[in-house]
């Protein structure tokens, strides 16, 4: 199996514009996973009974092929982009839920006290308090979403999406290995690159945590 | 601004990128077309999906070089399934148009179709058609399913045709994409029609590696190609012949959506069909699964080369 | 959406659907047999792998990196790129399968034995034992809740990636959803997502609950 480096040559512009599509359809992906997840993970940490309910529904979703799971959007929204970052945003919630209760649930309880006791409304306590102490916990588990749906966008492939994906099925049909070489070392490259830059938003978003480390 | 109009907001900006990859498959949802008489308007440019397999992402390129030339804006989406996913998209107007093949169209829509010729095809096409999508006139090349067999099995089977088939019931294993399994011309119509039932069928794919390594490994016995595919004289595989005709011709037939279908559209895509041969699109498909060259880059070559672009 | 569920009734509940080569019974089958054999090659690396980097120390961050890079490795291509350099087998799928679940094992088996109190392993050392007896007696057993979390996970993630074995032409409950999609048949997919979610949750209900039997002496 040899690489045909002239045709990665020829095709920098197409690698760029899939691998521009890919990171876009897996971000998408994980931006809406934190705006879902963040709001029902609040009710899983506040109401107990939910709390069970909510991990359980996510956890099953998690069991659904993703493959599965664009077919069955297919009604609901074609063969479109939309599709590709509904289906992906499913399986972000399995993690970004339970890291977000867990990092909820770290807040001791007499920083809450403390807080109510000087008049802090709940709101103000739980965007200035909770959400910030969770941070390191939740952003770990970004940082997980964000690893797993670049590596899930290729699934996509099979409903006309899926960027870099589109390099495999077409080395598949084509018995073709560069294109699918390129694609499998863009989608690792695009994670690890990713993965870097959440830490390094971390790092920025967390001042008190730097002296630590 | 309360929280829920605020969330709502943020929806609506974070869509923003994840909606601009599919930019021109959004503008076909305008409904420009309405202010031409006549039909529809090409202006906004047309979405052409294609299938999964190699030729028809050729044939989905030659048209959008051919519509390039014509001053339309394209854009191709190729590889997007089988026609049971690509019919439904362009009556959702996902895409616009999709370079088709008479006889397996026409029985996808209306699998009791009886029409074989391809005037009567065509007018059968008309037909069956769901409001919205047309066919345009139908070009020279053709590109049939075949099912093929290896000279061995040939012989070891006496099998000269699909009605030979009969004599092994229960026995041979054939090897197919998984859609021939529910479709006319394929495993209900070979029944149907020959009498033909196979111990099993294997779901493979589109005259694609999976059904070709499985025919040659001897994993299936029969496998269903395109005739335009050049690894059947490579191999020198054997065509089973269809004496009663169940395989319908198969000229490649561009089916758009009313939407899209004005008059230079249909001038630019009636001359690629008149000088695209069986025998030019052969090659075509060879250049890009063996030379490994773009489809993209193939078909803009041809068009070129034949004064359509 | 109502129609969909109701014709998914009767494709699950038909007889003829759950017998035969392409039958509920045999693809269940087959995919069980992708999806078990997969962890258990995955543990036979992950797990040793994992044990050896907590009970020494040593190449932990190398195997943490490599894990998260693990996670990045998209399964069709692998799968693609496999099956390009040798040929149409099970194999591509075993590899991807394989590559999908050490990760988790190695994470889990390492996590779980950092977490040992370094004080018991002392003690341990104390009363004379050696490197392996503390390995085998002190930190395996008191790592194992941890490691059986990764090894459910892993089973999991296995489970429900096993679907791709259909893409290149195998079995498994994958077939109904790689057909399904073909034929546009969605009742066929919506019966093969719902058997695969219902293998992966079953059996991560008997691995929780073994695990539960196993520890029941440990609860707090």
């Amino acid at each position: 199996m040899t690489i045909d480096w002239s045709w990665i040559g020829d095709h920098t512009d197409d690698l760029t514009t899939l691998t521009v599509s890919h990171l876009q359809a897996a971000l998408s992906a994980v931006l809406f996973g934190v705006l879902i997840s963040l709001p029902l993970a609040v009710v899983a940490h506040r109401i107990r009974p939910l709390r069970g309910f909510l991990l359980g529904i996510s956890n099953v979703l998690f069991t659904i092929p993703s493959i599965a799971i664009f077919v069955l959007l297919l009604p609901v929204s074609g063969l479109t982009r939309t599709t590709t970052v509904i289906g992906l945003t499913i399986y972000t919630l399995v993690v970004l839920l339970r890291n977000t209760v867990e990092g909820l649930d770290s807040v001791p309880a007499k920083t809450k006290e403390a807080a109510k006791a000087m008049g802090t409304r709940p709101l103000r306590t739980l965007l200035t308090v909770e959400f910030p102490l969770a941070l390191p916990v939740i952003m770990a588990g970004v940082r997980i979403a964000t690893v797993m749906s670049i590596s899930l966008v290729s699934v996509a492939t099979y409903i006309g999406d899926g960027g870099l994906g589109q390099l495999f099925t077409d080395g598949f049909q084509r018995n073709f290995p560069t294109p699918v070489i390129a694609g499998v070392v863009l989608t690792i490259l695009l994670a690890v690159v990713a993965d870097a830059a959440l830490v390094a938003v971390q790092y920025v978003l967390t001042p008190w945590r730097r002296r630590r480390a | 601004m309360n929280r829920r109009t605020l969330l709502g907001g943020l929806f609506a900006a974070a869509s923003v990128p994840a909606l601009t990859a599919c930019a021109s498959g959004i503008t076909s949802l305008d409904n420009q077309g309405a202010t031409t008489s006549g039909g529809g308007s090409s202006k906004g440019g047309v979405t052409i999906g294609t299938a999964n397999f190699t030729e028809n992402q050729v044939l989905g390129y030659l048209y959008a070089a051919v519509l390039t030339a014509a001053g339309v804006e394209t854009n191709v989406r190729p590889n997007l399934g089988t026609r049971e996913i690509l019919i439904p998209a362009i009556k959702g107007g996902d895409i616009d148009l999709l370079p088709e093949y008479q006889g397996a169209l026409l029985h996808y829509l209306d699998p009791k179709a009886t029409a074989t010729e391809e005037g009567e095809m065509q007018n059968a096409l008309a037909v069956a058609l769901p409001a919205g999508l047309q066919v345009l006139p139908y070009g020279m090349a053709e590109d049939s399913d075949a099912f093929v067999v290896t000279r061995e099995t040939a012989k070891k089977y006496g099998l000269t045709s699909l009605a030979d088939l009969k004599k092994q019931n229960g026995r041979l294993v054939i090897g197919a994409a998984p859609e021939v399994k529910k479709r006319q011309v394929g495993v209900v119509g070979l029944k149907d029609v020959y009498g033909v039932e196979f111990k099993e069928f294997k779901s493979l794919d589109s005259s694609g590696p999976l059904v070709k390594g499985a025919l040659k490994k001897g994993d299936v016995d029969v496998a269903n190609l395109f005739t335009t595919d050049t690894d059947i004289q490579a191999n020198d595989w054997v065509v089973l012949t269809d004496p009663e005709n169940l395989i319908p011709g198969q000229h490649v037939v561009p089916l758009i959506a009313d939407r899209k279908a004005d008059s230079t559209v249909r001038k630019a895509l009636a001359r690629l069909g008149n000088v695209l041969t069986t025998a030019q699109l052969t090659e075509l498909n060879r250049q890009v699964d063996k030379d490994k060259k773009d489809p993209e880059d193939v078909a803009d070559t041809y068009a070129k080369q034949h004064g359509l672009a | 959406m109502y129609e969909l569920f109701k014709n998914l009734g009767s494709w699950l509940t038909s007889g003829a659907q759950w017998s035969g080569s392409d039958g509920i019974v045999h693809r269940l089958a087959e995919h069980l047999q992708y999806s078990l054999l997969a962890t258990l090659i995955a543990a036979a690396i992950g797990l040793p792998l994992g044990l050896l980097i907590g009970h020494t120390g040593k190449g932990a961050f190398v195997a943490i990196n490599l894990a998260s890079f693990g996670r990045a490795l998209p399964t069709v291509g692998l799968v693609v790129l496999v099956f390009l350099a040798g040929g149409l087998s099970m194999v591509p799928v075993y590899v991807a399968l394989v590559a999908l679940a050490v990760p988790a094992i190695v994470t889990n088996t390492y996590a779980g034995m950092t977490a040992v109190d370094p004080d018991v392993k002392d003690a341990a050392r104390g009363q004379g034992m050696r490197g392996h007896q503390v390995l085998f007696q002190v930190e395996l057993p008191l790592a194992l809740p941890l490691i059986m979390t990764g090894l459910r996970l892993a089973l999991i993630q296995v489970v429900a990636t096993a679907t791709i074995a259909a893409y290149v032409s195998f079995g498994g409950l994958g077939r109904y959803v790689f057909d399904g999609l073909a034929q546009r048949d969605l009742v066929q997919v919506l019966g093969g997502a719902v058997l695969v979610a219902a293998v992966a949750v079953v059996l991560d209900l008997l691995l929780s609950t073994l695990q539960r039997f196993l520890f029941r002496h440990r609860t707090a």
